[in-house]
């Protein structure tokens, strides 16, 4: 994590146990949580409807009390799996470990072998809160299974042995508001190109069936600025999978064409079987679409000339930061004045993402700041109110919509804490992704004349 | 209104004799005819063993882990030689849980089950090892125990953790008016030992408030259960040990300990010790 100390006033993330989303994204598979009773609650609050099959305050829980702080809770939590396994029929469990497991120094790792040997689908995982946040422990929830679980079917899947066949790392579950649809159009698109996709999380995904295969798809593909890093850096050591990094979620026609293009490219370098043509074809049908949206709309863009947006400002994760700019800039001509990214990316990775953003404008400095403290990003937007010409645009979360009435600017609601917009399958990413966020954008700026 | 009572915490290096120490001070107080009461903070249980002639049978956490919160005082205090309360906090299984946490429940149960009744004269802490976290350091937090002895000698590893630990005291004297009433030595019959206490205590702003010999006398009695006081009372250690606890009785001087640097601890380490008995084993 990045070296951030002090009071954050609005954190747009959650801590390590919030990991738990990632399990319960996963189709059967059930959060066993080794934590104080309220973690589980807290994390559902936070992320609202996502309860899933056995998430927040329904996953199981050891429920710690100072008897556990003081003996160790390894006995309840054996009660716990015990009696989860009476009453859920599920096919994986993941312990996750909260901060007084944490401290206390509980050995949940032996707990959990002792069931691993009894043949039973469990992994553990260490999310002490203090530990790390849950884009960090998004990974670290990842990489346990491929450890603990996915290891365990490795005879039966042979590394690489698939050679049209990819595992996807983009989205972090619930964290990514939009991980469903976008999964599922990553999904669609990648298919147009003639690969098989193992997206691990959500309704298109198989389940466990496709976590056990994770060794047999030939490279993989890291949708993402930082988080996620190490699951790929993994797989590389372990199966040899080498994987092609596009650095932010591609929205609109420019970007995902460009990473569409930059996957077939690779796909064929590692030896995919890829009828080339057809690939392109698809490709340029899914563009053609596009635009014909896009012409529909010119004459709205060109003759609207009062009310609608001419700048923004996002606090988003460093990803959303990145794919919106790019998109509003190039295929909107809403032009991305100060940014926030709001998500604490470790500072190892901050210059190339600020470099990526550059890139997008020879005219323009594109301002990016790395605050954890979306509180203070605020405070920052407001202080350069004055500096912009024409009606603004706020995207960011639900707690953005104040600072957007304070300042008479445009709102999409679009990050978390999202309790006042409901998102089911709605995706950002790839051509329909940007039309949807063009739906987003201007309703909202016609708003105003209701 | 009744007097205050003294409340005393006894820190020092595992294995230095700080039980052994305890129990035969309070024996020594008891004696005297003052009320004390002993509360073991140490996982083992064996705080209380001389003084009650068996261990303890059940401990406070014990208690809490079969019980819950609901805990009947008579359950865990017991009465032991001349009359001293005795009270073991016991702890988890090596190795898990949190001992420190449970030190902090068991005093915080004592309280709250009025396990300090006014008649008490003294309430000593016999708490493990040195301060290794928050939960060692509870009897001299908010101002539970107000006066702090360590057990030492004068091998190196016994001083390095009374250093530490005077660490502890300077950390919390301000807030809860803990302070240092001494160094107690409990002799290992190294050379000079008294000498280098001695410079110890003053370079640590306190006093050696008492030497006590080795004897083996102690050992004898703690194999057969009992204080030197009980199990030997006209033996000169016995003596000895009735003239640690008038000394604690009678202590006027309360100190903020100034801890001191690793390498002015080696220092007079040197000055006092190990130059000269390696010295002396030169000239052998």
């Amino acid at each position: 994590m990045a070296n951030y100390s002090g009071l954050i006033e609005q954190e747009r993330y959650t801590c390590a146990i919030g990991a738990l989303q990632t399990v319960v994204a996963i189709r059967h598979a059930v959060p066993l949580l080794h934590s104080g009773p309220g973690c589980g609650s807290m994390i559902a609050g936070f992320f609202e409807r996502s309860k899933g099959y056995a998430g927040g305050d329904t996953s199981p829980c050891t429920a710690f009390t100072e008897k556990e702080v003081v003996f160790g809770g390894i006995e309840k939590l054996r009660h716990n799996i015990e009696n989860t396994y009476k009453v859920l029929d599920t096919d994986l469990q993941v312990v996750l470990t909260g901060c007084t497991g944490g401290i206390v120094g509980d050995d949940v790792e032996s707990l959990v072998m002792e069931y691993q040997d009894k043949g039973k689908p469990i992994v553990w995982v260490d999310t002490p809160g203090f530990k790390s946040n849950n884009l960090v422990a998004h990974s670290s929830v990842v990489n346990a299974i491929i450890d603990q679980y996915v290891s365990r079917f490795e005879e039966e899947n042979e590394p690489r042995s698939e050679r049209n066949t990819v595992n996807l790392f983009a989205s972090i579950p619930y964290q990514d508001p939009f991980w469903k649809g976008n999964l599922r159009e990553y999904k669609r698109l990648l298919e147009g190109l003639g690969l098989k996709v193992n997206v691990l999380f959500g309704p298109e995904s198989e389940g466990v069936k496709e976590w056990q295969q994770i060794p047999r798809a030939n490279f993989n593909i890291l949708v993402s600025p930082w988080y996620g890093k190490t699951i790929v850096d993994k797989l590389k050591r372990e199966y040899g999978q080498d994987y092609f990094w596009f650095h932010y979620p591609p929205i609109g026609a420019n970007a995902t064409r460009e990473f569409l293009e930059g996957v077939l490219t690779f796909a064929v370098e590692q030896g995919a079987k890829i009828d080339s043509g057809k690939a392109f074809s698809f490709i340029d049908a899914e563009e053609n679409s596009y635009y014909e949206e896009i012409d529909n709309l010119a004459s709205f863009l060109l003759e609207f000339r009062y009310g609608l947006p001419k700048y923004v400002h996002i606090l988003h994760d460093a990803g959303y930061v990145t794919g919106l700019s790019r998109f509003l800039l190039h295929e909107t001509g809403i032009v991305p004045v100060e940014q926030y990214v709001v998500d604490n990316t470790p500072a190892k990775y901050q210059e190339q993402i600020q470099e990526t953003i550059r890139s997008f404008s020879g005219k323009r400095d594109i301002g990016v700041t790395f605050l954890p403290d979306a509180g203070l990003a605020q405070q920052k937007i407001r202080e350069v109110k004055e500096k912009h010409d024409g009606k603004g645009l706020i995207i960011g979360s639900s707690w953005d919509g104040d600072l957007a009435k304070e300042l008479d600017d445009a709102y999409v609601c679009a990050a978390h804490p999202m309790e006042l917009r409901l998102v089911l399958t709605t995706n950002y990413v790839g051509f329909t992704g940007g039309l949807r966020v063009i739906e987003d954008v201007y309703n909202t700026a016609l708003k105003i004349y209701e | 209104m009744a007097q205050e009572i003294r409340q005393i915490a006894i820190y020092g290096k595992g294995g230095i004799g700080k039980s052994t120490t305890t129990q035969n001070l309070t024996a020594g107080l008891a004696e005297m005819g003052k009320k004390v009461m002993v509360v073991g903070c140490d996982p083992k249980a064996d705080s209380t063993r001389l003084l009650l002639g068996t261990l303890a049978q059940r401990t406070v956490l014990d208690t809490i882990r079969e019980n819950g919160d609901d805990v009947e005082l008579d359950s865990i205090l017991k009465e032991g030689f001349g009359g001293i309360r005795c009270v073991e906090s016991g702890g988890p299984e090596p190795g898990v849980g949190c001992a420190g946490r449970g030190i902090i429940t068991s005093i915080g149960l004592l309280e709250q089950e009025g396990a300090y009744t006014e008649d008490l004269d003294y309430v000593f802490y016999d708490v493990l090892g040195d301060v290794v976290c928050g939960g060692f350091a509870m009897p001299m937090r908010e101002g539970k125990a107000k006066e702090i002895y360590i057990v030492a000698s004068g091998e190196m590893m016994a001083l390095y953790a009374a250093n530490n630990i005077s660490k502890g005291i300077a950390k919390y004297a301000k807030k809860s008016g803990v302070r240092l009433g001494g160094i107690i030595c409990n002799s290992r019959n190294v050379d000079r030992e008294k000498d280098l206490l001695e410079a110890f205590a003053k370079e640590l702003n306190t006093q050696l408030i008492y030497f006590v010999p080795r004897d083996n006398v102690v050992q004898r009695a703690e194999i057969n259960r009992k204080t030197v006081i009980q199990y030997d009372p006209k033996s000169s250690q016995a003596t000895e040990y009735r003239n640690l606890a008038q000394a604690i009785d009678k202590n006027q001087l309360f100190t903020i300990p100034t801890p001191m640097t690793q390498e002015r601890l080696e220092e007079i380490l040197l000055e006092f010790g190990l130059m000269d008995s390696l010295k002396d084993n030169y000239v052998i």
